[in-house]
């Protein structure tokens, strides 16, 4: 073999092991773009899901600060009424005003939380905010003092109620 | 990718971030809520709560709820304000093995620590839910003069969690970082927090890729939460002085009167003057009574006056005392003010910090919600969400082609992500037209002539046939590099012409400011001009119908009608090309009512069949 022969034959092999190189690279930058790619295409998809999911939650909360708002006419509206109540009888058509704001927040999705007297006072659907003496367990309701409302499934407002001392109470 | 939280654990509330996409987002708790109270309790039944449920059996249960742990956590028992605190905590601290503390709750004694990793895990099981996925690691923010102990006793809190903590970062410098601070060399930073019950303030210095604390001030004792008892406070005597009822007596008149005086608060941030009205709050021999004041903001102000003038002072003397006590810089020196906490949102604040510094502070991001964005900003640079690769750009300014009437069209509006494209379809302005020319526009100006022209190209060859009918699709794509390739093809021969422009993105950022500007300052002037382009179309579009329709009617329609309708033709032409845009479609108005009278006897109902002018079916500027 001539030397030009070999010389030929070393370029070739050193074009060879830099087309490798330069292909390995090339390999490696592909997988970390394709990745990338997979990547975006994925948190684009998945972005679209949450979108809707939000648009969903927008639609069902969107009107949670009127709603909290008229709740607390809704409040009012009952401290009138007993106060007229315990002027004398009321008339039919003020209670049916009252019915048709309940029916309107109701069809938008409020719902008051049921609480009866005696029952355990539970703190995910209701607010202690006094303590009183009582004949019942300690930690049952005493007293519903302003009702608790649930828009959907989120606590709009808990109840305020006042909790039993009870007899065996740790605390002042 | 495993996500990292970034977490606010804070005195009274707490909150989570996390990097979605590239942008830091708080997450809500199970109840729904951005912040979650910083309170645990061992209820009476022997169950644990934390957070909302844990407070809202505060007042039964004040022994086993235990709140603002954080002023215990990695502190000595003999700490004076240790001391100070145990006065007024409502359940029992004692000392603990080495100096430290415990805290009782229920039978057992627990380490401060333990009660941070009760909020922390209710954070991290939270979190997980709303991701739907597991997550192991968090960054966790601490006040800037927390020491080794303390910062140890948080990192021992996230551990006890279930988290890998990855950094504890100073609470101020994550304020910083959700502005984007961090990258401004040798700038000296001052962050003003005024939280629910703390008052910290900070003065930072960012170096090279280091943000370094020079001091720290404030009060441990003061925070909105004053601000809340003082307006109560007022309200109660008020109430006292019309009345003569002390309501402070009555749990549910009292409940009332905080919610009210938190939401007066509230709304005298942006409102001036605000209603407080609370009717039936309260009742004697005389019958109900009620609760009516008008509360202005310049009240509010004057009823916490010095609880600002302290906070300002404070500032003063940690900006400008010599260390240790003070960073030692000049007021001036001060390159930026970052707000943190929602009492920042009160105007006064704003404008007492404003009117010390001379500046503007920092307030874009909710105050509540910005230190937790700030440790998922960290979290993200952590988890390596931000690389370069990915890093798109947008079009500074929005790119338009030129139609009929010289309206500057948009196609690809400003600040649209790239690489994108975009096609829309366009036809000729004149009958047997057989080339459009395509002008290629930038700017933000609704008229061709007062952008920057791109290119402009013709594609000719289109196949002789009425106004309207050929479909030219001309479509826009700009790829990540921001080279903008534009083609026109005619649908009917698929024959095209395409041009593709170099660095549409890349103008200098002086350049996009002035072409906002520009567009800015004439926007009347422009909706004038474009208003009046347009009416010029419409006149022109139904100058052209109703000649065809006289036309093609023939002698099915009487002559004295074909008359009537070219004179409203003749005076429609000749107001046309004119600047009146009032009078073009006054004598359009015209023109439409006797075609339609002529159509009603003729035809029944008119057809639409003509191409209108709109989206997908302008018409291109004839060449």
């Amino acid at each position: 073999m001539s030397n030009e022969d070999q010389n030929e034959i070393m370029k070739t092999a050193a074009d060879h092991g830099a087309c490798k190189e330069k292909l390995g690279k090339c390999e490696e930058e592909k997988a970390e773009y394709l990745k990338g790619w997979q990547r975006t295409k994925a948190d684009f998809i998945n972005y679209k899901k949450d979108e809707v999911a939000r648009l969903g939650e927008i639609a069902r909360y969107g009107s949670e600060d009127l709603i909290k708002d008229l709740i607390t006419v809704l409040d009012n509206f009952d401290l009138g009424l007993r106060a007229l109540e315990k002027a004398g009888p009321v008339e039919k058509g003020i209670y049916m005003i009252r019915a048709q704001i309940e029916d309107i927040l109701r069809k938008r999705g409020l719902e008051r939380i049921p609480i009866s007297v005696g029952e355990k006072f539970d703190p995910a659907v209701s607010e202690a905010i006094a303590e009183g003496e009582s004949e019942l367990d300690a930690g049952s309701i005493i007293e519903e003092i302003e009702p608790g409302y649930r828009l959907y499934d989120k606590i709009l407002r808990p109840a305020r109620v006042k909790v039993a001392k009870g007899k065996d109470t740790t605390n002042k | 990718m495993p996500k990292i939280l970034g977490i606010d654990l804070g005195t009274t509330n707490s909150a989570v971030a996390v990097v979605e996409g590239g942008e830091p987002n708080i997450l809500e708790n199970a109840e729904g809520n951005r912040t979650t109270p910083s309170i645990v309790a061992l209820s009476k039944s022997n169950e644990r709560l934390v957070g909302l449920l844990a407070k809202r059996q505060a007042v039964t249960n004040p022994k086993n709820t235990i709140f603002s742990v954080k002023r215990l956590v990695g502190r000595k028992f003999g700490d004076p304000e240790v001391q100070r605190d145990k006065t007024w905590l409502s359940y029992d601290i004692r000392e603990g093995g080495t100096g430290g503390i415990e805290v009782k709750m229920g039978d057992r004694w627990y380490s401060p620590e333990e009660i941070s990793a009760m909020v922390l895990a209710k954070l991290k099981t939270d979190a997980e839910a709303k991701l739907g996925e597991k997550v192991e690691e968090a960054v966790i923010t601490v006040p800037a003069y927390f020491d080794d102990s303390q910062r140890q006793a948080t990192k021992n809190a996230g551990e006890i969690a279930g988290f890998k903590v990855r950094r504890i970062i100073n609470e101020p410098t994550a304020a910083a970082l959700a502005y984007g601070l961090n990258k401004q060399k040798n700038e000296k930073i001052v962050v003003y927090d005024f939280g629910g019950g703390t008052f910290d303030i900070s003065v930072l210095e960012v170096g090279d890729d280091t943000v370094e604390v020079k001091s720290t001030g404030g009060d441990t004792h003061l925070g909105g939460d004053d601000f809340d008892k003082r307006i109560q406070e007022y309200l109660v005597s008020e109430y006292k002085k019309q009345e003569g009822v002390d309501i402070s007596k009555d749990p549910l008149a009292l409940q009332r009167l905080k919610e009210a005086a938190e939401r007066a608060k509230h709304e005298l941030s942006s409102a001036v003057e605000t209603e407080v009205n609370l009717p039936y709050i309260t009742s004697d021999a005389s019958g109900p009574k009620h609760f009516l004041l008008k509360l202005t903001r310049a009240k509010l102000e004057s009823l916490v006056q010095d609880l600002i003038e302290r906070s300002v002072t404070l500032t003063k003397e940690t900006v400008t005392a010599e260390a240790p006590k003070g960073a030692g810089f000049k007021l001036s020196d001060v390159n930026e003010v970052i707000l943190v906490g929602g009492q920042t949102r009160m105007p006064a604040i704003q404008n007492a910090v404003k009117n010390l510094f001379g500046k503007e502070p920092h307030k874009g991001i909710n105050p509540d919600e910005v230190v937790a964005i700030g440790a998922a900003v960290q979290a993200g640079i952590l988890q390596g969400d931000v690389k370069d690769i990915l890093l798109l750009d947008v079009t500074p300014l929005s790119l338009s082609i030129e139609t009929l009437g010289g309206v500057a069209t948009p196609m690809i509006p400003k600040n649209t992500t790239v690489p994108t494209s975009k096609a829309q379809t366009f036809s000729t302005a004149a009958d047997n037209q057989t080339s459009v020319e395509i002008h290629i526009l930038q700017g933000e100006r609704p008229m061709a002539a007062d952008n920057k022209t791109l290119a402009r190209f013709i594609l000719d060859g289109v196949p002789p046939a009425p106004r309207g009918l050929p479909q030219v699709e001309v479509s826009f794509d700009i790829d990540a590099n921001g080279i903008l390739s534009v083609s026109a093809k005619d649908k009917a021969t698929g024959k095209s012409q395409s041009v593709k422009i170099e660095a549409s993105t890349s103008l200098s950022k002086d350049e996009v400011e002035r072409l906002r500007r520009e567009a800015a300052e004439h926007a009347e002037e422009d909706a004038k001009k474009r208003d009046l382009a347009e009416s010029r179309n419409q006149a022109d579009n139904l100058v052209y119908t109703a000649e065809k329709s006289i036309r093609d009617a023939g002698d099915k329609i009487s002559a004295e009608a074909k008359n009537a309708v070219a004179e409203k033709v003749d005076t429609l032409k000749k107001v046309k090309d004119g600047s009146d845009a009032e009078a073009i479609k006054s004598a359009m108005a015209n023109l439409s009512a006797e075609i339609q009278k002529v159509g009603q006897a003729y035809y029944g109902p008119k057809d639409g069949g003509e191409t209108k002018d709109g989206s997908g079916n302008s018409e291109a500027k004839s060449d």
